[in-house]
């Protein structure tokens, strides 16, 4: 603490003293020394060296160092130069001219001295500029590294995920693909983004695809579609796709992003689920409605066969007088009739659930789903699925699967009805509100339409229009639609072709 | 001779069975009951006289391939089909490879008595006639085969000529033959022969 005072005293005494009284000493030295050849070649004094003394000590010494040397010279040239030579004083003849030589060599040195630090301050200015200049440029430099790094972090983190990734510009031009979309496709996505897409996809899910890539450019908006993709292999599998768009800051749309996520397996559970559920549910679906009633039949047939013969042996029996086994005989009648009218009572609980699944169901998102599930038939049939659905409906409670089971019986019939007549194959969905209390669905087609007078009796039992039908699909329909408490009807559409419309009761 | 006649009934149905077996024991004809094919000739003796009651629809292996199992190893029991529901062309195989009757479930008890009856007639024929064959046969299979084969074209209408041409043969060898053959099978004529030859075909080899 001591010491850092002392040094800091010396330091001071250094440079405000002892640095310009030497600068000082050093330049008004050189000058007397040359000025003393001249002393007695020339009448006059020769102050002259001096000034340059003053100028010299102002410049390289500041203000305190030109002060000093202005004393010194003065003292100097009074001693020295000015008569009476050899002492302080002035005579009266030279007092103007030593004035005016101090004045003079003060006012110069002055000069010097404020030239001297405007020059000092500029320089420092301009040192103090480059240093920032020369900052900047090292921090420029730093952050394009670290950009450049995080760019490449970025991409091999892209690369890392194993997901099929890829990118586009603002115009739609895809400009990126991931090194595993690579290694699936084959190839990156390239061109235009409506098109890039589509051309990877299952032929059957092409349509549906660009028609929501459309959708999503024009409103700039994220979209989220499932989807089969060709592999680089030629086999296809499930992908969740989601197209998503950057913006930036002004809030302009800057690149789409997307991402592929493969699905294949959950598609295959839920596919299998899917399908489990269809077996076990006990709303019949249109394919296995014959195998159907041909099992009912058979096990119907197995206890009234055995409770024909049994009662033609009863008669021979009793014919014969043996009441024993006539008796027994009857007793067996019993049971296999029993168990004819169990068989009959499983058949009806197939259809009229006692105590049926009700849950609060979306009915637009069912049929939704209910259009992924008819994807493939649709494409098979050459029909096109049209989806006409209300805006904020009502939920309705209903059993899903079993409702779901009517729409997808409803939609088979439509596009075999179509099957016989021209193009367009348009089957057609509504949703709507019908009153207060209830919603109404619609399933409409193009086919021939069906007879006013079949119309009427088209949900009958064993009623049908088709030849390899059982006539019990619609009649299943009604049956669940009746148990939830709606309505199921059907009327011929305009201009042509049948509509089937179901209501349901709006949940409480 | 003197077993009963039995009806083998095959469903997999227990109620049928019993149904079946209590209607024919009420009109006085013996059955026995099987719930499968395999059951069934697990425990069979085929010298029994008889006949099957056969659902169409068996587990494991159906009523129609069980009679194509019985055909290829000419075995001769008469064959009743029933079935809940038979389409046409299962009918109509059936019938062509020897089956009795195809009653469809439920059948009148008079329909599934006549069709018993008939098959009934039928095994006793075949096996009367397979007992009259029986003697025939055995003499056939002491034939040498030499003389089999000169029976047979004996018996085709060819003449000792032409039978010691194609068998390459001296015509008196082919006489000798001749006469041994018609010792042996106690032909009393040519005309005895060629009836017997056609009754061994008849009950097949």
């Amino acid at each position: 603490m001591e010491a850092t005072r002392l040094e800091r005293i010396s330091e001071w005494i250094i440079q405000q003293v002892l640095r310009p009284t030497a600068i000082a000493g050093f330049f008004v030295l050189i000058a007397f020394l040359w000025t003393i050849p001249f002393q007695h070649s020339i009448a006059y004094p020769f102050p002259f060296l001096f000034l340059g003394a003053v100028m010299g000590s102002a410049w390289f010494g500041g203000i305190v160092s030109g002060s000093i040397a202005v004393v010194v010279s003065t003292l100097l040239i009074d001693y020295f130069l000015v008569p009476p030579l050899y002492s302080l004083s002035i005579s009266g003849l030279s007092k103007s001219f030593f004035a005016a030589f101090t004045i003079c060599a003060f006012a110069m040195m002055l000069v010097v001295a404020s030239r001297r630090r405007a020059e000092r301050a500029v320089r420092e200015a301009r040192d103090q500029l480059e240093a920032r200049v020369e900052e900047r440029t090292a921090e420029l430099r730093q952050s394009n590294l670290e950009l450049e790094e995080s760019a490449r972090r970025l991409r091999t983190l892209a690369d890392a995920i194993p997901q099929q990734m890829w990118s586009a510009s603002a115009d739609g031009m895809m400009d990126y693909s991931n090194q595993h979309l690579v290694e699936a496709l084959g190839a990156p996505l390239t061109g235009a983004l409506p098109d890039a897409l589509p051309r990877i996809l299952h032929p059957v899910d092409e349509r549906l695809v660009r028609h929501a890539w459309n959708s999503a450019l024009a409103d700039e908006n994220p979209f989220e579609i499932e989807a089969r993709i060709r592999m680089a292999d030629g086999g296809y599998r499930w992908f969740l796709i989601r197209g998503m768009p950057q913006r930036s800051v002004d809030g302009k749309l800057a690149r789409w992003f997307g991402i592929h996520i493969d699905i294949e397996q959950q598609h295959r559970v839920q596919q299998g689920l899917i399908e489990a559920h269809d077996e076990l549910s006990r709303s019949a679906r249109t394919l296995s409605l014959g195998e159907m009633a041909a099992s009912i039949a058979h096990e119907l047939n197995q206890p009234l066969t055995a409770v024909v013969t049994h009662a033609y042996a009863c008669r021979e029996w009793l014919t014969a007088g043996n009441h024993e086994k006539a008796t027994a005989t009857a007793e067996r009648i019993v049971q296999e009739s029993t168990r004819a009218g169990a068989v009959v009572k499983r058949v009806r609980a197939l259809f009229r659930s006692d105590a049926p699944v009700r849950q609060a169901t979306d009915m637009n998102r069912l049929v939704l789903d209910l259009v992924q599930l008819l994807r493939d038939d649709a494409a098979r049939q050459n029909a096109t699925i049209r989806l006409a659905l209300a805006d904020r409906l009502p939920m309705v409670e209903i059993d899903p699967v079993q409702v779901q089971q009517v729409m997808l019986n409803l939609a088979h019939n439509a596009m075999d009805a179509m099957d016989s007549v021209a193009a367009p194959h348009e089957l057609t969905i509504h949703t709507r509100q019908e009153d207060s209390v209830r919603i109404r669905v619609t399933v409409e087609d193009r086919g021939p339409g069906i007879a006013a007078d079949a119309l009427a009796r088209i949900f009958d039992p064993f009623f049908t229009t088709k030849s390899h039908g059982m006539g019990m699909g619609l009649a299943i329909c009604r049956s669940i639609i009746e148990s939830h408490d709606g309505r199921i009807w059907a009327e011929a559409a305009a201009p042509q072709g049948t509509a089937f419309h179901f209501t349901l009761p709006v949940r409480a | 001779m003197s077993q009963r006649e039995t009806v083998f009934i095959v469903d997999d149905d227990a109620a049928i069975r019993e149904g079946l077996s209590n209607l024919l024991e009420a009109v006085g004809v013996v059955s026995e009951t099987f719930p499968c094919a395999e059951d069934f000739l697990r425990h069979w003796d085929p010298g029994r006289p008889g006949c099957l009651v056969l659902d169409a629809r068996l587990p494991g292996m159906t009523g129609v391939e069980f009679q194509e199992k019985l055909n290829s190893s000419a075995t001769h029991i008469p064959i009743i089909f029933m079935t809940a529901h038979g389409d046409v062309p299962m009918v109509r195989k059936v019938m062509k490879a020897g089956a009795i009757e195809f009653l469809t479930k439920p059948f009148e008890k008079q329909e599934l008595l006549v069709a018993i009856e008939h098959a009934f007639a039928q095994d006793r024929a075949r096996r009367a006639e397979d007992a009259a064959v029986a003697p025939i046969r055995a003499r056939y299979e002491s034939l040498t085969p030499r003389e089999r084969e000169v029976m047979q074209l004996v018996t085709a209408g060819l003449l000792n000529k032409q039978i010691a041409a194609e068998l390459e043969l001296s015509e008196i060898m082919v006489k000798v033959h001749r006469r041994n053959v018609l010792e042996k099978m106690q032909a009393e004529s040519l005309a005895d022969l060629v009836k017997m030859t056609e009754r061994i075909r008849a009950v097949g080899h």
